[in-house]
């Protein structure tokens, strides 16, 4: 087996282990409070593979997921921690919900692009100030987005103050929302795709197409960054900026576009709520996706592909807390906490393992005899970050 | 006291590295009050072997005896505590900190938790005058010339009592007259009874200093003899175990046209001071210009400068005519001028990444590489492994990590990179530091190559001896300004450490660089 | 006339004072870990662990000693502040373990903390409580008055009646500056913060000064979780900390890393936490109002308040060996 597959496959291994060591963890929690791991484990698994209704859910939940996942691992690439993809979110969804029920009267064909557009503008627009005074002062981007992300909450609230964006309609009630978004606004339901596949799920499913969009834009990133120069820019400015700039590689410029892009890809991560099931934007609807955004960008190591995966993990896991409250009477949280040292136990593993392969490739690389063959094969890249 | 007459015998000492036995099965003795010059190419073992003695690294096998006894020494604290005092060649010293922090740390004075500053004070001045050095225990070490900086990392070994100095090429900042300098203080110290293992790779100052010389070759040592009765050639053979070309050949190219023309320039570092002060010289086709100076003297920028890295700076740079001086760094690249960074690792490879894509690192927007927005795989496989057996650079695959090769076939790398592309101009800086004898002499020739080519070429090294076999013309920078110029051969080294030093000057017209 | 009344008003800076207690206990645990060479995005994190262990072990030392409570009252807050410390310094042995001993990079470390934390306090509520974003409410310290200075009119509401974990706060920001400056464990800790190979062959122990300063910034960060739940919140509450945490390192960055400094930066965030509670008459939306500490973190990043130096290695991780 050449190297580079068997450094793959360690790296899946670290990722079991990983997993293992949360669940073991998680076990030892269900004892303490009078649960059987193994049924309460059990149940989860089941709960999310046979019930129907199920896999619509987990597609549906992961899609704001794969989103947020990467535009994190995108900043993530050039060694800048967008930890405001919370805060970009939320201003991404707001406008789009407001350009989507203030606008109307024009066809679906134009208005959907358009709101997507303006979701992605503005989790943009969220994300200049940090990266602006990150090129310019050199101000710590981690602190400035957390900021941005309380100031983006509390700009959020003002707006659905009654006259402003709040709807009047929900008057006298407590609810907290935009009015509805015109239907040429709305994403469209993945449902018939769906069944024309053959996948039964059931009428009362959210899925909706941004699974799709999010998916490809996952391949085309990853496409990018592998194969374009581009690309080969954006790694060459995270592994080594010096070189890069010695190279000719303009640093800041692709610290800003992969940044900005990041914040852009933010802005989609609560459409699939705003502009799909739904159709207006909720004080109340799921916050936090920043965050897990995190996670599984951590778990992927910044790999779009990875991210589907770890994201459909993730989403896999919130079902299966659903579940387990329901039905097995533990606390989901379990689950939350679950998620949580999985993450900490991988990027232990991945360092270790990184490391590990280094000295591998040094060992390999000494041993090697003088003037190489003319054959000498091109390997396809060696497992890249 | 009668001291042993052996201060350290080491017995049998080996040590192991994944991939490398760095000491092998070695023994040697330092006797009392004596200096004794440790040589050897990089990688010979000798950083590893002090390391072991000074308590940062465990043998794997063998004995250390200190003064008759044998122990073993776990930490540098143990090594202290036996007098074993190592003094550095990068000097670990703290900037922010003043001298007498930096000489106590770790060994602070203290009355119950609180230090006891005053104390430190006296203690290090009543050293510096035993010693006669002349140092400011207020000081912040960040204002203090290298030279003086060396002098606290002395103060600090001998502020723990030690009794065996380590000292780790401790001439390698220096110029000339401080070398002189330290040698003074080192006959002092060896007069009050101090033990010294000198480390060092330059032969003729280790046969003026020392007493006795053990030479280290591949882990192991070759021999040990007496300085009085050996010779350069004799420690060179018995350092890379056949005869080494001391000279290197200069092929004869009648030097043409100007190539590089650089005038006024003024470079600005931190607070706006000036590091580089109106430096003005000219390069000519198969010129090789070679700048003398210590490191810290404003060659970094200037280099910077000429591969564009420093656009704010001011003044003009022609290549071939055409003003340079605020293009980009691609710009200027793709106008011909190549540059071998001074530090390989952080300027000139990325080493993440696969030869291959190291090979193509900053011309790689060429169409030849590229198919549209995307990278042309194939084809830059192509070029890697034409460079790769053009320049005989010793890597598995070209799909290996750079950080997988050694110094010198990473140097190879950005030499076999550099010189793809049919330069004009060619920026060597420090090209063989940290390179053993083979890869010195590889890209010394690959320098000759270049002048032969017709390419002017720049050349800023440390290594004065270098500077001087290979260049036509010797520039000398101090303080940011080129305060002296001569041709090949008409000036010694001493002179030359002379201008170094600011000691001397040429006349500021004389500097102005004609043929 | 009337807001500049409000704004120097003495009942304004001791609301101030009081609410610069989080943010200047965590800032001097930021300073400590960051010192010796340790970034500690996890300071959130365990703050909120604080909040959460501070009010909980005060709930039940209190429920399950009633009679005692009842005789000393101080007691349960005491115990509810020591615990709040010592589950504080555990995540951050996490995060040293992480960070330092397996080199993971410091902020993936800290922000993972936080992760953690967050879902914990929510699972452990539910564990303790049965609802998963507050505790009951506990009682608080007996509020003190300062002997000499409660007979000075007019600095009434600053010292009379305020807890006593503000002046026990102030002792150990002041103790801390001396430590820094003038102990041999703060020289120590500075060298390994600026250069950690220099003091490594000097032997001094890198890990265990870095670990040190971590676990000290814990401790402190829990602390000022437990004062913010027992003698402000009078209980936990989720998502109490608001960011502090964050807003702490910026005091640091704010003070130059030195104590007094942090001391400076976090009363002028108090004041701004102050200041928006009190003022709802104002033109300006509530909501802006409670962003205004994020705001002044912003600009102090953004250096346009003043350009700081941050110690030499800070956020390097250190590994004794070359690889």
């Amino acid at each position: 087996m050449s190297s580079g597959a068997r450094f793959f496959l360690l790296q899946i291994v670290a990722l079991l282990l990983a997993i293992l060591f949360g669940a073991l963890i998680g076990s030892a929690i269900l004892l303490a409070i009078h649960k059987n791991p193994l049924e309460v484990y059990g149940l989860m698994v089941r709960f999310n593979l046979t019930r129907a209704d199920s896999i619509g859910s987990i597609l549906y939940k992961a899609t704001p997921l794969i989103l947020a996942g990467l535009a994190t691992a995108l900043s993530f690439r050039v060694n800048l921690f967008n930890i405001g993809v919370e805060g970009q979110y939320y201003i991404g969804a707001i406008a789009a919900a407001y350009v989507g029920f203030a606008v109307t009267g024009l066809p679906r064909a134009i208005h959907l692009p358009l709101v997507l557009l303006v979701g992605v503008a503005g989790g943009m627009l969220w994300a200049l100030l940090p990266i602006v005074l990150k090129l310019r002062r050199g101000a710590h981007e981690v602190i400035t987005t957390i900021m941005m992300n309380a100031i983006a909450g509390a700009l959020v609230l003002y707006l659905l103050e009654p006259g402003i964006l709040r709807d009047p309609a929900q008057a006298g009630t407590p609810r907290v929302r935009t009015p509805d978004v015109a239907p040429g606004a709305q994403i469209p339901s993945l449902l018939p795709l769906i069944h024309l596949l053959g996948l039964r799920v059931p009428e009362s499913s959210r899925l909706n197409w941004l699974l799709l969009i999010g998916v490809a834009l996952c391949v085309l990133f990853w496409w990018i960054l592998g194969r374009w120069r581009f690309g080969y820019e954006v790694r060459a400015v995270a592994q080594n900026p010096d070189a890069a700039e010695a190279a000719g590689i303009g640093n800041q410029r692709i610290m800003f576009l992969m940044f900005i892009l990041s914040g852009g890809v933010a802005g989609l991560v609560g459409l699939s709520d705003v502009l799909g099931y739904f159709g207006y934007y909720d004080i109340d609807f799921p916050k936090g996706y920043g965050f897990l955004g995190i996670s599984i960008a951590l778990l992927a190591k910044n790999n779009p592909i990875g991210v589907i995966a770890a994201a459909l993990f993730f989403a896999f896991l919130d079902r299966g807390a659903q579940g387990i409250q329901v039905f097995a009477g533990a606390p989901r949280e379990v689950i939350t906490i679950l998620q949580g040292l999985i993450i900490l136990a991988i990027v232990v593993g991945y360092e270790l393992l990184t490391r590990y392969i280094r000295a591998q490739r040094k060992r390999e690389a000494q041993a090697t005899p003088p003037l190489q063959p003319a054959a000498a094969p091109a390997g396809a890249g060696e497992g890249s970050d | 006291m009668e001291s042993p007459e052996h201060f350290i015998e080491l017995r049998g000492i080996s040590k192991r590295f994944p991939g490398v036995v760095a000491n092998d099965r070695i023994s040697l003795e330092v006797r009392t009050g004596e200096i004794h010059a440790l040589v050897g190419e990089n990688g010979a073992g000798k950083s590893t072997l002090m390391k072991i003695l000074y308590g940062l690294y465990q043998p794997d096998e063998g004995q250390i005896v200190v003064k008759g006894k044998v122990v073993p020494i776990d930490t540098p604290r143990q090594a202290l505590e036996l007098g074993i005092g190592m003094v550095h060649q990068h000097f670990m010293l703290i900037p922010r900190f003043t001298v007498a922090e930096n000489v106590i740390l770790g060994s602070e004075p203290t009355a119950g938790g609180r230090l006891a500053m005053a104390q430190a004070v006296q203690q290090i001045e009543a050293l510096t005058r035993q010693y006669e050095f002349v140092l400011n225990p207020r000081e912040l070490v960040a204002n203090l010339s290298v030279g003086e900086q060396q002098r606290v990392e002395i103060i600090k070994v001998l502020y723990r009592g030690a009794e065996l100095l380590i000292l780790d090429e401790p001439t390698a900042v220096l110029v000339p007259q401080e070398v002189e300098d330290l040698f003074n203080n080192l006959r002092r110290l060896k007069e009050q009874g101090k033990t010294i293992i000198f480390i060092s790779h330059n032969l003729e100052e280790v046969l003026e200093i020392a007493d006795r010389i053990t030479v280290l070759r591949g882990g192991a040592v070759v021999g040990t003899v007496p300085a009085a009765v050996t010779t350069k050639a004799q420690l060179a053979e018995m350092m890379v175990g056949r005869p080494v070309l001391l000279q290197i050949e200069r092929p004869d190219v009648p030097a043409g046209d100007v190539r590089l023309a650089i005038r006024d320039l003024v470079v600005r570092g931190v607070r706006g001071r000036p590091v580089v002060r109106n430096v003005s010289l000219q390069v000519r086709r198969g010129e090789v210009y070679g700048i003398a100076g210590v490191q810290g003297n404003g060659q970094t920028e200037l280099v910077e400068a000429l591969v564009g890295l420093r656009p704010e700076a001011a003044g003009e740079i022609r290549v071939d005519g055409e003003d340079v001086t605020r293009q980009t760094v691609g710009a200027i690249k793709l106008l011909g001028v190549a540059h071998i960074p001074e530090d390989r690792q952080r300027r000139g490879l990325v080493l993440p990444m696969e030869v291959r894509e190291n090979l193509i690192l900053g011309y790689h927007r060429q169409t030849r590489f590229t198919d549209g927005p995307l990278l042309d795989l194939p084809a830059i496989d192509e070029f890697a492994q034409e460079r790769i057996r053009a320049y005989d650079i010793r890597v598995p695959t070209t799909t290996t990590p750079a950080l997988a090769l050694s110094g010198g076939n990473q140097q190879k790398v950005i030499v076999a990179r550099e010189f793809a592309f049919a330069p004009r101009v060619l920026v060597a800086a420090q090209p063989t530091r940290g390179l053993d004898i083979g890869a010195t002499e590889f890209v010394e020739q690959q320098i000759m190559a270049a002048k032969a080519q017709g390419m002017a070429v720049l050349l800023v090294s440390a290594n004065l001896d270098e500077v001087l076999s290979l260049s036509d013309r010797v520039g000398v920078m101090y303080k940011g300004e080129l305060v002296a110029e001569f041709r090949h051969g008409e000036a010694s080294p001493q002179e030359l450490g002379l201008y170094m030093t600011g000691t001397k000057q040429q006349r500021a017209g004389a500097a102005a660089g004609s043929p | 006339m009337d807001l500049l009344l409000t704004l120097v008003s003495a009942a304004l800076i001791a609301s101030a004072i009081r609410l610069t207690v989080p943010i200047l206990l965590t800032a001097l645990g930021a300073v400590f870990s960051e010192r010796g060479g340790v970034v500690n995005i996890g300071l959130e994190g365990m703050m909120i662990m604080g909040t959460f262990w501070g009010a909980a072990a005060t709930h039940f030392v209190a429920r399950g000693f009633p009679e005692f409570t009842a005789a000393h009252p101080n007691i349960a807050p005491l115990v509810g502040i020591l615990a709040a410390a010592f589950v504080g310094t555990l995540f951050a042995l996490i995060h040293a373990v992480v960070s330092i001993t397996f080199r993971v990079n410091q902020i993936i470390s800290g922000v993972t903390i936080n992760l953690l934390a967050a879902g914990l306090a929510r699972f452990l509520n539910i564990l303790f409580f049965k609802v998963s974003t507050q505790s009951p409410g506990v009682n608080g310290f007996t509020p003190i008055s300062i002997p000499l200075l409660r007979d000075i009119p007019g600095l009434a509401p600053l010292v009379q009646s305020i807890s006593p974990v503000i002046p026990v706060a102030l002792l150990v920001v002041l103790l801390g500056q001396w430590v820094l400056r003038r102990t041999r464990f703060g020289l120590r800790l500075r060298a390994v913060g600026e250069h950690p190979l220099a003091a490594d062959t000097l032997g001094v122990n890198v890990y265990l000064m870095r670990y040190l300063g971590v676990l000290i910034s814990g401790a402190l960060a829990g602390m000022a979780g437990g004062y913010l739940a027992i003698e402000q919140g009078r209980g936990y509450l989720e998502g109490m900390t608001q960011g502090r945490g964050f807003i702490a390192l910026a005091a640091m960055i704010f003070g130059n890393w030195w104590p007094l400094g942090a001391l400076g930066a976090s009363v002028l965030f108090g004041y701004f936490d102050a200041f928006s509670l009190r003022v709802v008459n104002l033109r300006i939306p509530y909501q802006f109002i409670t962003v205004l500490p994020h705001i002044a973190t912003i600009l102090v990043l953004a250096g346009f308040v003043r350009r700081a130096q941050m110690p030499t290695a800070d956020g390097l991780p250190y590994s004794k060996e070359e690889e």
